[in-house]
């Protein structure tokens, strides 16, 4: 049965999967199968989310990676000739599309943000590269089509009503070369930068740590979450990893963001471009920030961020 | 003592890359290069694994002929020889063709236990090559790889994933897809730099080599990426500060 494949390590991933491939499913006139390992949710959830089938995969034993699915899909798609395969774009995600890719002799898009589909040219999808400087358009020459897609890439619609399908239990996979010896848990991670509606975002124009209970003063006001540029993370190590913002970081996409003594290097920018409304505070007039702000304010923000604080408590008052 | 591939690739610097305001057009005139990133952390890694274990260390870089600069930049942070595969031709390969050729170069002429990419390179970051190398070899692959352990026949490597970190034992031969967290690459000195001039360099040209295989994916289109925004500058004074905070107010920015 041609059509398209979905899968994605986490449920909230696949959902958005499965509608990316179930609006693309009603152009191309493509059925949509989600792949499902089975201890993310039950079957229904996927017929819920616009699936026509399920090809259920087994939970996998501890000392197995999530990797060792690759074989099992490959095989599939050789008796399936699926005509479009989706995958959630996870760090796993990517490793196993590149694989699955590599096996079917497939061309791939990484980290696919934009598609669209022509009647006569089949699908198009776009990409950031250059460190977000530009976007590359890229079609896929053979079959199955492929795509990652990053998380929150696609607006979500609604789910359908639910409805049933088809569910194929898939063999379970074997173990591979690589062995799982120990999972560690990261660092807690405290706030929500992904759901925050407002950013205050410190970068290296920062000096002490005096100035960043200033922006965390501002930050409080406001009712907004603290982030921060890589140089915060890597070169002062005042705040954790998952709260830089970034190519290699979180892409956020609030009412507002702030920027404070945030200079503007493309490697961050790409990670906001997606907020309603950027605002800096830069003592630097050439700091590029300023280019891609809605609203500048040119001055050193010891002064200023005393003044917007005042403001905003007035304002909040009035 | 294991025999260390290390594969990068020569980039465009992207930091130099100019977006023309009207047209969106890319102008790449006065751009620099620079090894990937990611790829400075797996010449790192491996010239790390080489103090510490002995073996040799062979960099490996696909490009066009101006790559050729590449070579002695590697040499330079730890690698004990050059493979340098070049062709007019090379230069902007997709994904699947990069690891194409790379695994016929190592199947057909360097002798390995490990091989090191970095997880994706700064000028397409499509995190293909490592995998689909691999693929290719039918050997092991390990990504996202942020912490590695020889251990006499297998590597224990840690992988930072989305919610945690994951440690996993693989035997060689395999492929390791370094992250920037492994470590902090050198910046090579003058006693560096001198010795890489007289490191070995093996030039392999296309008409050594299997043709490339047809490209899987075609580009389109290559558009430099503009955010239209406001550019609305305020003064820092007190009066400059209320009007802002006014106008994010009435923007409903703020409440």
């Amino acid at each position: 049965m041609a059509g398209i494949w979905a899968w994605a390590e986490t449920w909230e991933l696949l959902q958005e999967v499965l509608r990316l491939g179930k609006s693309l499913g009603e152009q191309m006139g493509a059925s949509l199968t989600a792949i499902l390992s089975e201890q993310l949710v039950a079957a229904e959830g996927c017929f819920a989310q616009g699936a026509d089938r399920v090809l259920r995969l087994p939970a996998l034993p501890p000392e197995l990676p999530m990797e060792a699915i690759v074989p099992v899909l490959a095989g599939q798609a050789q008796q399936d000739c699926p005509e479009l395969v989706l995958i959630g774009s996870t760090q796993r995600g990517r490793e196993i599309a590149a694989r699955l890719a590599g096996q079917l002799q497939a061309g791939m898009v990484s980290d696919c943000i934009a598609v669209r589909f022509d009647r006569a040219q089949g699908l198009e999808m776009d990409r950031v590269m250059y460190g977000g400087r530009a976007v590359q358009t890229v079609r896929c020459l053979t079959r199955p089509q492929m795509a990652t897609i990053p998380a929150r890439a696609f607006p979500v619609s609604p789910p359908a009503a639910g409805s049933s399908g088809e569910i194929v239990d898939l063999p379970a996979p074997e173990a591979g070369k690589v062995a799982v010896v120990a999972r560690k848990p990261k660092a807690a991670i405290s706030g929500n930068l992904l759901e925050a509606r407002t950013v205050v975002c410190v970068g290296r124009g920062l000096e002490t740590e005096a100035d960043l209970a200033l922006a965390r003063e501002l930050a409080a006001v406001l009712g907004a979450e603290i982030a921060c540029t890589r140089p915060v993370v890597e070169e002062y190590h005042w705040l954790p990893e998952h709260l830089c913002i970034g190519l290699s970081g979180q892409q956020v996409n609030p009412n507002l963001y702030l920027g404070v003594g945030v200079s503007g290097q493309v490697q961050h920018v790409v990670g906001i471009k997606d907020a309603e409304i950027i605002c800096a505070i830069n003592r630097d007039e050439q700091a590029p920030i300023f280019k891609v702000a809605d609203y500048g304010v040119v001055g050193d923000f010891r002064e200023v961020l005393p003044r917007l604080i005042e403001e905003l408590k007035q304002a909040g008052s009035r | 003592m294991p025999k260390i591939i290390t594969c990068f690739k020569w980039v465009v610097d992207e930091a130099d890359i100019r977006v023309e305001p009207a047209s969106h057009r890319l102008n790449l005139e006065r751009v620099g290069y620079k090894i990937s990133d990611y790829d400075r952390t797996a010449l790192e890694a491996a010239a790390q694994l080489k103090e510490k274990y002995g073996g040799t260390v062979t960099a490996l870089t696909i490009g066009g002929p101006s790559a050729k600069k590449s070579i002695k930049d590697a040499l330079s942070r730890g690698a004990d020889q050059a493979c340098f595969v070049s062709d007019p031709g090379f230069e902007g390969l997709e994904p699947a063709q990069v690891a194409g050729l790379l695994g016929s170069v190592i199947a057909s002429r360097l002798e390995y236990d490990l091989i090191l990419c970095g997880d994706g390179s700064s000028d397409r970051y499509s995190q293909q090559v490592g995998p689909r190398l691999a693929e290719k070899l039918g050997i092991p692959v390990v990504t996202a790889v942020v912490g590695l352990e020889l251990e006499s026949d297998r590597i224990i490597a840690e992988r930072k994933l989305e919610t945690n970190l994951e440690v996993v034992a693989v035997k060689l031969p395999a492929l390791l897809t370094v992250l920037p967290d492994l470590n902090t690459p050198r910046i090579p000195g003058l006693r560096d730099t001198l010795d890489a001039a007289k490191k070995p360099v093996v030039t392999i040209a296309a008409a050594e080599l299997p043709p490339v295989a047809a490209a899987l994916i075609e580009t389109v289109a290559l558009q430099g990426l503009v955010l239209e925004r406001n550019c609305v500058q305020f003064g820092a004074d007190a009066n400059a500060i209320r009007q802002l905070v006014e106008t994010l107010r009435k923007s409903g920015a703020v409440g």
